[in-house]
């Protein structure tokens, strides 16, 4: 049986918030150490590791946004972070994920739904081979006749036209494109690819995967992108191109 | 007033050229009539001179002449307005008005009484007059007077006409000049969107023009910081709101399972769905907007209506006729999910997509099955906070910002959204662009 305990660091400039998170994440067995701002969050950090990182956004000081592209940075470049932002804003949610973020909880907050992040976000950093996992955000990647917006969440075809994706579809994709030619089984990408609500109705695999394939234009028969290995998974047999976004 | 058969017409630069063509005409026409009556009385005045001067020499004349030499003379002392007839003349009617009377008067004056005159107008042959008189021989003659005027020139009414046409067209000019500026108001009010920063009016032009440019761009600028200061405000409210939101739900999720505890959760998150809303509805208002780009209409209405699936909605794509449409995804995604959202929580759960060409214009319709709404609300639950009574008692009662939302981002996106209720029953929200 392991005995590894999650410990997470929290990182927020309101004492109440953090004593309430930390009690609560401490009473579902995670150790949690606090951090009222980043010269704390520096001191600590100096001498120790930790497995994921809350950080606010909104703090006196150094805001949450420096303090994680230092992180990012420095030596603690493969903690996970979770950003915890002042509203539920697409700006404050792109300008969190381009600092290199890994995911972001809009205030308020309900902290079941913190416990589940900080799973899901543990669980996603395990399951990839780190030679592999892009933890910047905010870039293109580009492949065959596409390009991937990691922030806008959308696929642009060659003539800039944007084409939508649904969650379920994005988060697949984005699995696909960070291992490409890397044959992924069932139950790896179901598990990377669920999504944060708890109650989320999950789609089959196989439904998501050729959903993806007709919004790729991809022909079922001869895929060009994804590509079924019978009795394994699948690949995504496109090689993938990491652009910088244009801004 | 509207009981005149005449009615004043509607527009101002009608107006002004009405007034001031009218007032013009007339003035001309009244100067024209005085100077045509001056030139009359004048020539009036030399007519009646010469018959006294004329007359009184031509008749002495005739009277000292033999008879028989009387015809010889006659071309020498006819004129233009009067002959001499050696005869009785014409029968006619005793001369009774005052031109008649000066005539007559003239020629006994010039004749100095030596000869008896009798003046008759000669009826149905207009002003002709003929005087009578008896020479000293005894023989008759008369005097047939054609008052008229020396006739005006042929070309005059032409520079009449030709005046007259050149003030319609100077009016003309002037109304339009003092109109046009009106129009560029009336059009930049109209375009007046604080939610993007507009072209501002041109300043130069008349005093008065630039003066009203300066006011309207200043009022417009007022109008844009007003809505950027509402926005600034409600942001603050609702950004330091978020503290004691969180603490307060987090402290609720630390209590021990009860009654009470669900009430106060549900509470909170009502109150954090307003802030939210309303923060949100403050912002669309204010046209924080998105830039526009092109994007596949098809896969952003499955996209969507796939995460709804996904979370087990009910929600289903009726026609989906998509195609690249410029638009601002995000603002189109959020009409959207605030549009099946409602149908969702007030029209019987479950909400079907159309989206069809019609010529130019993209139609994406959100029909529910739901109660529909009273034809006499259609187009007040598009105001924000108006709610209708049903969902304002409901648990589900929301905040009644989410169609006031989604009619503010149709219109960032220059569509529109209007509501009707659907053949048999529930709502059809129809959003239309372009």
């Amino acid at each position: 049986m392991e005995t590894h305990v999650d410990h997470v660091l929290i990182v927020d400039d309101d004492r109440e918030i953090r004593e309430l998170v930390s009690a609560y994440l401490t009473k579902n067995g995670l150790r949690v150490t606090m951090a009222p701002d980043g010269r704390h969050m520096r001191q600590f950090l100096e001498a120790n590791t930790v497995d994921l990182i809350v950080l606010d956004i909104m703090m006196p000081g150094d805001d949450g946004l420096v303090l994680c592209r230092e992180l990012r940075a420095g030596k603690h470049k493969a903690t996970p972070i979770l950003m915890l932002t002042a509203r539920d804003d697409e700006t404050d949610r792109i300008i969190g994920l381009e600092m290199g973020a890994d995911d972001y909880l809009a205030k308020p907050f309900a902290a079941r739904e913190l416990l589940a992040r900080i799973k899901a976000v543990l669980r996603r950093t395990r399951m990839l081979p780190p030679n592999l996992q892009i933890t910047e955000a905010g870039q293109i990647l580009a492949f065959g006749d596409w390009q991937l917006d990691t922030t806008a969440r959308h696929l642009i075809d060659r003539e800039g036209t944007i084409a939508a994706l649904s969650g379920a579809e994005y988060r697949l994709l984005r699995v696909f494109v960070d291992h490409p030619q890397r044959v992924l089984n069932r139950d790896q990408l179901l598990n990377l690819t669920q999504g944060r609500e708890a109650d989320i109705f999950e789609r089959s695999v196989d439904l998501l995967v050729s959903r993806l394939r007709q919004r790729l234009n991809d022909d079922a028969r001869e895929p060009a992108y994804i590509k079924t290995v019978r009795n394994e998974g699948y690949v995504f047999a496109m090689p993938v191109e990491i652009k910088e976004a244009r801004l | 007033m509207s009981t005149r058969p005449w009615h004043w017409p509607r527009s101002l630069g009608s107006r002004l050229l009405l007034i001031l063509l009218a007032g013009m005409i007339v003035a001309h026409l009244m100067s024209f009539a005085v100077l045509f009556s001056e030139r009359y009385m004048s020539a009036r005045q030399v007519m009646l001179g010469t018959l006294e001067t004329d007359v009184a020499t031509s008749v002495a004349i005739l009277d000292r002449v033999p008879a028989a030499e009387r015809p010889q003379w006659l071309p020498r002392v006819n004129r233009g307005n009067y002959q001499y007839i050696l005869g009785p003349g014409l029968p006619g009617v005793p001369e009774m008005t005052q031109r008649g009377r000066d005539i007559a008067e003239r020629i006994m004056e010039a004749s100095g009484g030596r000869f008896p005159v009798t003046v008759e107008s000669i009826p149905g042959d207009g002003k002709r007059v003929q005087a009578h008189l008896t020479l000293s021989d005894g023989s008759p003659l008369t005097i047939d007077v054609h008052p008229r005027m020396t006739p005006i020139a042929q070309w005059l009414p032409y520079v009449l006409v030709l005046q007259l046409l050149l003030l319609i067209v100077c009016c003309w000019f002037a109304v339009r000049l003092a109109i046009r500026p009106l129009v560029a108001l009336a059009d930049a009010a109209d375009a007046l969107n604080p939610n993007a920063k507009s072209q501002p009016l041109d300043e130069t032009g008349p005093t008065e023009l630039a003066r009203a440019a300066r006011a309207f761009n200043a009022m417009s600028d007022r109008i844009a910081h007003f809505v950027a200061e509402r926005v600034q405000i409600l942001a603050a409210i609702s950004h330091d709101l978020q503290t004691p939101i969180t603490r307060m739900k987090l402290r609720a999720e630390m209590a021990e399972d009860s009654e009470e505890k669900r009430k106060m959760v549900s509470d909170l998150t009502e109150i954090q769905t307003l802030v939210k809303e309303g923060l949100a509805y403050a912002r669309t208002t204010s046209g924080e907007g998105e830039k526009a780009s092109r994007v596949d209409l098809g896969s952003l209405i499955e996209s969507l209506v796939y995460d709804y699936q996904d979370t087990g909605k009910a929600v289903s794509i009726v026609e989906n006729a998509g195609g690249p449409l410029m638009t601002r995804p995000n603002a189109l995604r959020r009409m959207l999910t605030n549009l099946i959202d409602n149908a969702i929580k007030y029209g019987g759960g479950a909400a079907e997509l159309s989206v069809r060409r019609d010529r130019n214009a993209v139609v994406i319709d959100v029909m529910d099955r739901g109660a529909g709404i009273p034809e006499d609300k259609l187009e007040a639950v598009l105001q924000p906070f108006v709610r209708l009574e049903e969902s304002r008692n409901r648990e589900t009662g929301g905040t009644g910002l989410g169609l006031a939302i989604a009619h503010q981002l149709a219109l960032t996106v220059g569509g529109s959204l209007t509501l009707r209720n659907r053949d048999g029953g529930g709502l059809v929200a129809e959003i239309r662009i372009g």
